[in-house]
């Protein structure tokens, strides 16, 4: 398949990559000639320097046999453009990246079915829902639904004091008769495995797993997670994204305070937020923030559009008694520094944007995806197709791909963590687990397209 | 200031009430009741005198700034104020000239004050004119000009803002005069449903016509002694405290509804604190009156409701002599009066939204003593409200206490008796009527000092023109170039 990534800002760069290193052939246009160079370096594509906005280009790029176009410049304007051009070409597929809520909100004019292209991605919309996903869930490192909600994917830390710890996987599956939930992963250091049964869980390991969503409460006890319910949230920063995190919270009934330091900002959101408390403070001034009830926090979203401020002001506010901390960083070497910090989240721009659209493209076999971990490995709900080869195989006994394991299986209305016995039959719905080079093969496997 | 341009706005507005005033003259003529001269002279002064201002003035259309737009509109309701008082004195009813502006301003102010003793004495013209004036000064004259005088049209929103009623004014048509006509056309269209309800109660047409006149304009005047108590209807009293309750509301609401755009503009944040305060003030008085004055359910709730919407609307019907009622539904009643109807209504006092945006703006206060830091805005019906805006009723609210206060010690400086003096000084100010002590529903004004008369004459047109439009006149920097 040929894909063309218009723009080699930090989206299209990470968005290449990954689409190369599944085998694809991409085409990268960039009009800055360093960042040209810098890709042609690093990544296996062709890189072209133009602008993506002009068929001359797009024609080089070899538009006319491209089946996946994706414009991810720093312009609205000229990603909605190119994805026009695309649409010209016949391109089946063109996703544009835009920042204006005047493309994406609701009540859009001019939105993505009249523009004709097939999905328009508002980053700051996508890490708003991020941050809103992880934060409703107590000491949830990342969290993704499958099968419409019935399924839940969940990463935690685990600490010393946590009773799972020090526990070998087989020692955990005999709890597993109560609490039905698959280790589907874990993270130590910057290796993820997919673990066996003589694997032990370690203090300052990330555990992943899946499990029924009405099993949560449970399992969260297991693992020893207070049941205290997200009551008060301190949102630092008051742009698009804070905004909408908190407008979010609001709606929810929380007790929302927001904490911006320019004035016309705070009121602005004044204007636009109801009940919600507007503090027209310094995010990383913690008397202040002391004074109106940090310590009680349940959750602290660090969304201010300076990374650095972000990690210091959630920082501090772990140091004062805030229980959960979730941070804005971009910057992939932040991001990488975050979890050594004691810091519970850290969400980036540039990969929930990336991600959101990798699982765009995925689509068809593939239903629904998440990714996890600074994209180390993603997690994916396939349908099974109606004439496998392997039909009538019991799961122990399937040829199944390597790095890679089959979470949950929804059949009809039933969902079920499978075990080695379980029989996968057309028509299942299931949700896998797979480490990076094994997502194609996990594609391949299933049969989707 | 441009007194050429003033002259000949008010010349006109002159000659406009001249025509107004031949409205009773065939009733006057049919009923041979002989006061045709005195309404035919008046007529004929008025328009004289309009007719004199506009040849003076010569040809051109007035030039009219925000200045000349405060004076037009005070002065034009002086105008109308003065000369309305001339039927009254020429023919004799009225003693005194004070008592014949008094009245008349009562009326174009819809007060509804009145310094006759006995109502039923007057020709059944003269009661038609009092009963006209205020159904012109319902929905203002200066509304009324714009619909029809072509010369008012520029400028004009300066005058609709300067005379109509609440914090803000609404626009309902690009067009300013295409407002007046609508807003109008609403009057016109609810006087008329009320006129034809009260006919099926059994009201002969001229009770029905003034009643109606009387009860939308929320001003009060009755042609009987006992007002609308003398019908002895329950009907009656249910179908006025209807219509006052409707002229209450913010006639932009009405058009919205009867132009089909839906019960969503019933969503309206005010509307539904109005609706509020009316429930709970007859509550209250429900409530209190059970006690002693009411035993039965069903009187108590008529009477209470009527009183409690006639007050709140500042219309001043009455149906019982409240002042034999317990002192807590008396007390409530002089702070309805404070309270008022809606913005862009016909009723008078501070009006709902403005006493709503005092209160969430003390909130305010308060939830900034909590968080030094926090920032809040003061919201109505989920947007939030201009600072400009907010400052406007601070002060406004500032000033109307003043005037209460000022007109107060004016009057007990004249010899009445503190609770006479202090209720009829803030039931002048809000346009209502009746008041307590000497003032009563069962008592009339006209035992009260001449200046005092006086008096309460400026602080009626005080308060229908929200103090403002008034005060800025005060202000010599208006009057210069």
């Amino acid at each position: 398949m040929r894909a063309i990534v218009v723009g080699a800002g930090e989206v299209g760069f990470h968005i290449a990559e990954r689409l190369s290193q599944e085998g694809h052939d991409v085409v990268l246009v960039e009009s800055h000639r360093n960042r040209v160079r810098m890709v042609e370096e690093r990544l296996n594509v062709l890189a072209l320097e133009g602008s993506g906005a002009q068929a001359e280009t797009l024609e080089q790029a070899g538009i006319r046999g491209c089946s996946l176009f994706i414009a991810v410049t720093d312009v609205d304007e000229v990603n909605l453009v190119a994805c026009l051009l695309a649409r010209e070409y016949r391109v089946p597929t063109k996703i544009a990246r835009v920042k204006s809520i005047g493309y994406t909100g609701q009540r859009a004019v001019l939105n993505a079915e009249k523009l004709g292209i097939e999905l328009l991605i508002n980053p700051l919309e996508a890490v708003a829902q991020d941050l809103i996903n992880i934060s409703r869930h107590v000491a949830a490192l990342e969290v993704a639904e499958f099968a419409d909600g019935r399924i839940f994917f969940v990463g935690y830390p685990v600490a010393d004091t946590n009773p799972v710890c020090g526990l070998s996987l087989a020692e955990l599956r005999e709890l597993q008769g109560m609490y039905p939930f698959l280790v589907a992963a874990i993270t130590r250091g910057t290796q993820t495995i997919i673990p066996r049964g003589d694997d032990v869980i370690e203090a300052g390991d990330h555990v992943f797993l899946v499990m029924r969503t009405t099993d949560l409460p449970s399992v969260r006890y297991l693992f020893g997670f207070e049941k205290r319910e997200v009551r008060r949230v301190f949102v630092l920063g008051g742009g698009p994204v804070g905004f909408r995190v908190a407008e979010h919270f609001e709606q929810a009934g929380l007790d929302v305070r927001v904490v911006e330091a320019d004035r016309t900002v705070c009121e602005s959101l004044a204007d636009r937020l109801g009940r919600s408390v507007v503090l027209h403070a310094d995010p990383t001034d913690v008397a202040t923030l002391l004074a109106e009830g940090l310590a009680q926090a349940d959750v602290v979203v660090a969304a201010t559009d300076r990374e650095e401020t972000n990690i210091l002001a959630s920082l501090l506010a772990r140091r004062h008694g805030a229980r959960r901390a979730l941070c804005l960083v971009d910057r992939p070497a932040y991001v990488s520094l975050v979890p050594t910090l004691g810091l519970d989240a850290c969400i980036s721009p540039r990969l929930s944007t990336a991600s959101a659209i990798l699982k765009y493209v995925r689509r068809g076999g593939i239903l629904n995806m998440a990714t996890i971990e600074e994209n180390q490995a993603e997690v994916l709900e396939v349908r099974i197709p109606d004439k496998p080869a392997w039909l009538g195989t019991p799961l122990k006994a399937l040829a199944f791909p390597a790095g890679a394991i089959v979470g949950a299986v929804v059949r009809g209305d039933d969902a079920f963590i499978p075990s080695g016995d379980t029989v996968l039959t057309p028509g299942d719905r299931v949700v896998v687990f797979a480490l990076p080079d094994a997502v194609v093969r996990v594609e391949d496997f299933v049969g989707a397209p | 200031m441009n007194l050429r341009a003033l002259a000949k706005v008010l010349g006109a507005l002159s000659v406009f009430l001249g025509g107004v005033l031949l409205l009773p003259l065939p009733l006057s003529l049919w009923d041979g009741d002989g006061t045709w001269p005195a309404l035919l002279g008046s007529a004929g002064f008025a328009a004289a005198l309009g007719a004199g201002a506009l040849r003076a003035t010569g040809k051109g259309k007035p030039e009219l700034t925000h200045r000349e737009g405060f004076a037009v509109v005070t002065l034009g309701w002086v105008v109308f104020g003065v000369l309305g008082a001339l039927p009254f004195r020429i023919s004799g009813a009225v003693p005194t000239l004070v008592d014949a502006v008094f009245e008349s301003f009562s009326g174009f102010t819809t007060t509804g004050a009145s310094i006759l003793t006995d109502i039923e004495a007057l020709p059944r013209s003269l009661l038609l004119w009092r009963a006209l004036t205020h159904w012109i000064g319902g929905m203002g004259i200066i509304v009324l000009g714009l619909a029809i005088l072509p010369m008012l049209g520029v400028g004009g929103m300066q005058l609709f803002r300067a005379e109509v009623p609440g914090p803000t004014a609404d626009r309902l048509s690009p067009r300013i005069q295409d407002t007046a006509k609508l807003l109008w056309g609403v009057y016109v269209g609810l006087t008329a449903a009320q006129v034809g309800l009260l006919l099926l109660g059994g009201l002969d047409w001229f009770d029905a016509l003034c009643h109606s006149f009387a009860t939308m304009a929320t001003g009060g005047f009755s042609t009987r002694n006992a007002s609308v108590g003398a019908f002895g209807s329950a009907y009656v009293d249910a179908v006025v405290t209807l219509f006052m309750f409707l002229a209450g509301m913010n006639f932009a609401l009405h058009h919205a509804v009867l132009t089909g755009r839906g019960w969503k503009a019933l969503k309206n944040e005010e509307l539904r604190v109005y609706v509020g305060v009316t429930l709970g003030a007859i509550l209250v008085l429900v409530v209190a009156n059970a006690w002693r004055s009411y035993p039965g359910f069903l009187d108590n709730l008529r009477y209470s409701a009527f009183q409690a919407v006639s007050i709140l609307t500042t219309t001043g019907f009455a149906t019982a002599d409240y002042e034999g009622w317990p002192f807590a539904s008396q007390v409530l009643l002089v702070l309805l009066m404070f309270v008022g109807g809606s913005a862009g209504s016909t009723s008078g006092g501070m009006k709902v939204s403005r006493v709503m945006l005092l209160a969430k703006h003390g909130v305010v206060q308060v939830w900034s003593l909590i968080h030094p830091r926090g920032v809040r805005r003061v919201k109505m019906d989920g947007r939030p409200v201009p600072e400009a805006v907010l400052q406007g009723v601070l002060g406004f609210f500032a000033l109307y206490l003043g005037a209460v206060g000022a007109g107060a010690l004016g009057m007990a400086m004249l010899g009445v008796e503190p609770v006479t003096a202090v209720s009829a000084v803030i039931s002048c100010v809000g346009n209502v009527g009746p008041a307590l002590g000497g003032v009563g529903p069962a008592e009339n004004y006209a035992h009260l000092p001449t200046a005092g008369k006086a008096l309460l004459t400026f602080l009626m047109l005080l308060g229908r023109l929200e103090i403002f439009t008034v005060l800025a006149l005060c202000f010599p920097s208006a009057w210069r170039r």
